[in-house]
């Protein structure tokens, strides 16, 4: 600048930089709370779903599992179901009833014996895959393992808060 | 015989009266708020706009009282509403309110757009007018859907993830505004909480801001009424211009550059013609949200359980477009491409008044705005009808 | 004597036979119950403007389609009544006596709004001229007329939104009358009816414009009969002289009127079905949700040829409004010729889109045993291009916009005076004229999509037609037929 700045001119860019560093103060912290769910680290815990011994093969089971959220501040459970599946060859699934859709909650039909979610129809089939209507992908897994009850000798499964991002 | 009694205290209260205006000037508000000038013809038509406004004031009044019962509490919330249904009658009386109210004021406001949008009340000078309402419109809609996801019912809980989860679709960030507006992957306490906090102050803030806006916008331009106003009537228009600019109140402008459009042909006062009109449709409306709030109230299904199989989640009625659009095809291309042709429309219709910058205002001579609007409000009409059998689960 | 009343026997005609009637029968019925549900809405409408705008072509419109609508309804009510008489009660009898019973309020507020519509329609037919001085009485007992026909509808559609959708109505009056076809099937209806009364109008309009036209060309005054029309300008003698001229300008009249009138019942025809697309998908996506089986045959086997033959119809609907609205502008030397032209362009490209099969095979077992499964540019019998989703749903979409633009371009260049009516050629007159037998074409092609999505059902896995079988064994051995519940 070639001519020297008035005095009311600097008290004018002096009044904007207090503001801003006050809108700047007030905004860090807000942006940096609004956002942080999704910098927030999930808890990942195992959880017990139980004895899959008696499922039949080629009927899926629902299970109800109360399942913790792992992220945010510390609430309930949630009861989630597992569907558990044993397929003729030998082939274990873990299902959410999570639909691809809208997340509607599905349930095995044994009418159409596949996989129906009432909201606009979708279909899977017995190894989760998107058969009908309008779901986009197949039925979302929960990664899981199973474990044998020392006590009974039975196949107990359990899951994960989380589904299988692999398949 | 009553002048004997009240004589006394009608001097006194006449000075009383004088030193609270001496101070406050409310004379002159009053004077200014009742003795404005509208334009004579149309005034039935523009009562909704105001009957809008009685209606967010309600849904206002109704909702401070449920938040003196409710817990937004994911496991306790339920509790909470049901006690008010089974135990206490005006409680569910209010909570009936709420709900009819939400649902008359989707209705009203969507005729209150209609009217303006007919009448051709957007344009210059009013653009602003219509985009602060086009906003409120969305706000109104916004909260009436998370007001849909507190009651914590069945209803409401998959209300809560079917909706959260339309974000998803969004390619690239979908999933990153799922999880900001849930507060996690999954649906849980953090999602009732963040709702609630949108319900019950994000928006009511905006909303209120925008009304403020609307409302000054429109006293300063003046009411619009209906489009006969500024056709001429004689044969000789530009002396009937003159004399319309002669008679007519500020605030109508009548500055040389917007007396073409800006001036209707005759005017009457606020008070009483067109505040009883006000009136008389805003109790209209309020009657049906008494009566219909009482004798069919607000469902409460069972406690929301993300662990059913049985229960077929259902959109609201004001929703079921959005649900046509989201049944027509399968595969995450469609879907997103259904919202965002949604998202699209949204926006043409916010920037209408910058679209249709004609002069013309009579509905038969502005066809290339009316018939795509028309064709825009069959389909949602049409789709809403079609889709209702899916209210019932019949 | 009070032994139980012996079971119903059918009469002794094949059940090919029962079907044939049944078809002819309804195939005229749905043609003409449609015009006139339709047409009661557009003597309303133009009732009302008329009196509105003070416009006497409105006026001598609805005379003329009152007039139109007593001729026809009187063939079709004698029809209907042959219909439920003899061939439903005949044929199918049982099917019918069980239908009759279980959607017994649905027939009675029908058949009582059937009373209304003989009373108001003949009312008006017989004192159109003399209401005129009353035009508001008029326009109300048109508006009446109006609605006594659409809540007929309203509740025949119960009826047969039922036996596609059964959905426990039987036993519950509310889910028989909310079944989820019912509203889909009402809208679509409600719809189509207007837009078909339309096009109507518009062929009538136009073989009346040829004929004027012509007349207007080589007209001799002893050739003409004079004209009397419901609603139309009343004869007043002249001399003979005068009468040459007055004939004359009845003629030109009649040119500027049966021009506009053309353009008129287009423009509702193009237009309304401009809404179409989507609310037929609607309405099929109801029916695959709850009717799973009648949705799998209503499609007419892997590559739905019925549909694809009716996808490509109403392109056709859509293309010949264009034509006829491009040739009109162009007859008038309007503007928006242009818009037209492009809107072909579009129409064009989404028909041929949207009416294309999937495969160039009758299904996709033969093409897996033929091993031609790639694309047909790769030498196979596949086509990718004629997928459902997402090609022939965008196609749908660029039908409905394209359309929607055609109508507003023509009806800008109304609002802005453009058109001069009397305008248009006599040539042109065939596009409306094709338009309305394309209508009349898609409606048909519709009504066996119908009959066959439901087959071999009459009321969907309940009854039957073959043997008017009720599925239910539980109710078999009772003299009169009863219902059993949705297995």
């Amino acid at each position: 600048m070639s001519t020297p700045m008035s005095r009311r001119r600097f008290l004018v860019r002096l009044t904007n930089a207090g503001a801003a560093v006050i809108t700047l103060m007030l905004s860090i912290p807000a942006i940096g709370f609004l956002v942080s769910p999704l910098f927030q680290k999930r808890t990942v815990s195992w959880v017990r779903v139980g004895d899959i011994d008696n499922v039949p093969i080629g009927l899926p089971t629902p299970f109800v599992v109360a399942m913790p959220i792992g992220q945010g501040p510390p609430g309930p459970p949630v009861n989630r179901i597992v569907y558990v599946v044993k397929t003729a060859d030998s082939r274990l699934f873990a299902f959410s009833n999570t639909c691809t859709h809208m997340q509607c909650n599905v349930h095995w039909d044994p009418g159409l014996s596949q996989f129906l979610c009432p909201c606009h129809g979708g279909l899977y089939d017995l190894t989760g895959n998107n058969t009908g209507g309008p779901p986009p992908s197949p039925l979302p897994q929960w990664i899981h393992r199973t474990l044998v009850d020392p006590g009974t000798g039975h196949t107990i499964l359990e899951v994960q808060n989380t589904f299988d991002e692999s398949i | 015989m009553v002048r004997f009694f009240t004589r006394p205290f009608a001097k006194r209260s006449r000075s009383a009266y004088r030193w609270f205006d001496e101070r406050t000037g409310s004379t002159e508000l009053v004077h200014k708020g009742l003795y404005e000038a509208v334009p004579e013809k149309g005034g039935w038509a523009y009562t909704l706009g105001s009957a809008t406004l009685v209606l967010i004031l309600l849904q206002l009044f109704t909702g401070i009282f449920l938040l003196l019962v409710y817990t937004p509490s994911f496991t306790e919330g339920w509790g909470t509403l049901n006690f008010l249904q089974t135990n206490d009658r005006f409680g569910a009386w209010v909570r009936g309110m709420h709900l009819w109210g939400a649902y008359v004021l989707i209705l009203v406001i969507g005729l209150h757009m209609l009217r303006t949008f007919f009448s051709a009340a957007y344009k210059r000078p009013r653009e602003l007018n219509w985009v602060t309402g086009a906003l409120l419109f969305f706000l109104v809609i916004g909260l009436a859907i998370t007001g849909a996801m507190l009651p914590m019912d069945q209803a409401a809980y998959w209300t809560l993830v079917v909706v959260t989860n339309i974000p998803h679709y969004v390619p690239g960030i979908g999933d990153g505004l799922r999880q900001l507006w849930r507060g996690s992957d999954f649906v849980g306490q953090q999602s009732l909480t963040r709702t609630f906090a949108i319900h019950i102050w994000v928006l009511p803030f905006l909303l209120f801001t925008l009304i403020g806006v609307h409302l000054y916008l429109l006293r300063r331009h003046g009411e619009f009424g209906s489009w006969v106003n500024y056709t001429p009537a004689t044969a000789d228009p530009e002396k009937e211009l003159a004399e319309r600019l002669r008679r007519a109140e500020p605030p109508y402008p009548t500055r040389r550059s917007e007396r073409r459009w800006a001036v209707p042909r005759r005017t009457v006062e606020f008070f009483p013609t067109q505040l009883f009109k006000d009136t008389a449709v805003s109790l209209l409306f309020v009657t049906v949200i008494f009566v219909f709030g009482y004798i069919v109230g607000a469902p409460l299904s069972a406690q929301g359980n993300p662990a059913t199989l049985t229960y077929v989640p259902t959109p609201e009625w004001f929703f079921l477009p959005l649900d046509q659009v989201l049944l027509l095809a399968p595969g995450t291309d469609l879907i997103f491409a259904g919202i965002a042709l949604i998202g699209v429309a949204s926006v043409l219709m916010i920037v209408l008044p910058f679209l249709d910058r004609s002069r013309e205002r009579q509905p038969l001579r502005r066809p290339e705005v009316l018939l795509p609007g028309f064709f825009l409000i069959a389909l949602l009409i049409l789709l809403t009808v079609i889709g209702a059998n899916r209210l019932w689960n019949l | 004597m009070l032994a139980a009343a012996p079971p119903l026997q059918p009469i002794p005609t094949s059940n090919v036979g029962g079907s044939i009637a049944v078809a002819i029968v309804a195939l005229f019925h749905v043609q003409i119950a449609t015009f006139l549900t339709g047409a009661s809405f557009l003597i309303a409408v133009s009732e009302g403007i008329s009196i509105a705008r003070g416009d006497d072509r409105h006026e001598r419109l609805a005379g003329g389609l009152l007039k139109a609508m007593a001729y026809v309804f009187t063939f079709g009510a004698a029809l209907a009544i042959f219909w439920v008489l003899f061939v439903l009660l005949g044929m199918w009898g049982t099917f019918f006596i069980a239908l009759t019973k279980i959607t017994f309020w649905p027939f009675i507020f029908e058949a009582g709004l059937f009373l209304t519509e003989i009373v108001l329609l003949y009312t008006l037919y017989a004192n159109w001229d003399r209401l005129r001085a009353y035009r508001r009485a008029r326009f109300g007992l048109a508006i009446l007329l109006a609605i006594a026909l659409w809540w007929q509808q309203f509740f025949i559609d119960i009826v047969a939104s039922y036996m596609l959708t059964p959905n426990g109505g039987d036993t519950n009056q509310l889910a028989q009358v909310l079944n989820p076809t019912d509203l889909p099937l009402t809208i679509h209806r409600t719809i189509g009816n207007i837009a078909w009364a339309g096009a109507i109008v518009a062929f009538v309009a136009a073989l009346r414009y040829r004929r004027a036209k012509r007349r207007e060309r080589d007209v001799r005054v002893e050739d003409i009969p004079l004209e009397h029309s419901v609603g139309a300008m009343s004869a007043t003698w002249y001399t003979q002289a005068d009468r040459a001229r007055a004939l004359r300008v009845a003629a030109t009249n009649n040119v500027a009127f049966f021009d506009w009138a053309g353009t008129w019942g287009a423009i509702w025809a193009i237009s309304l079905t401009a809404l179409q697309p989507w609310i037929g998908y609607s309405f099929a996506k109801e029916v695959q949700l709850h009717a799973y089986p009648a949705w799998y045959r209503m499609m007419f086997g892997d590559i739905s040829t019925v549909f694809l033959l009716q996808i490509f119809l109403l392109g056709v609907i859509f293309i010949l409004g264009n034509l006829y609205f491009w040739r009109r502008m162009r007859a008038s030397g309007t503007r928006g010729v242009r818009t037209q032209v492009l809107m072909l362009g579009f129409l064009v490209v989404a028909t041929v889109l949207a009416a294309m099969p999937a495969r160039f095979a009758w299904t996709y077992a033969d093409m897996v045993a033929a091993h031609k499964t790639a694309a047909w540019w790769d030498g196979g019998w596949n086509n990718p291009i004629g997928t459902m989703i997402p090609n022939k749903v965008i196609a749908l979409m660029v039908l409905m916009i394209a359309a929607l633009v055609v109508v507003t371009s023509v009806v800008r260049a109304h609002s802005r005076g453009e058109l001069r009516w009397g305008d248009a050629t006599r040539r042109s007159q065939w596009l409306l004229l094709s338009l309305g037998v394309t209508v009349s074409l898609m409606m048909a092609t519709m009504g066996v999509i119908r009959e066959h999505s439901r087959q071999p059902f009459l009321i969907e896995g309940e009854i039957t037609i073959q043997g008017q079988q009720i599925l239910n064994p539980a109710t078999q051995g009772q003299g009169v037929p009863s219902i059993g519940s949705t297995p």
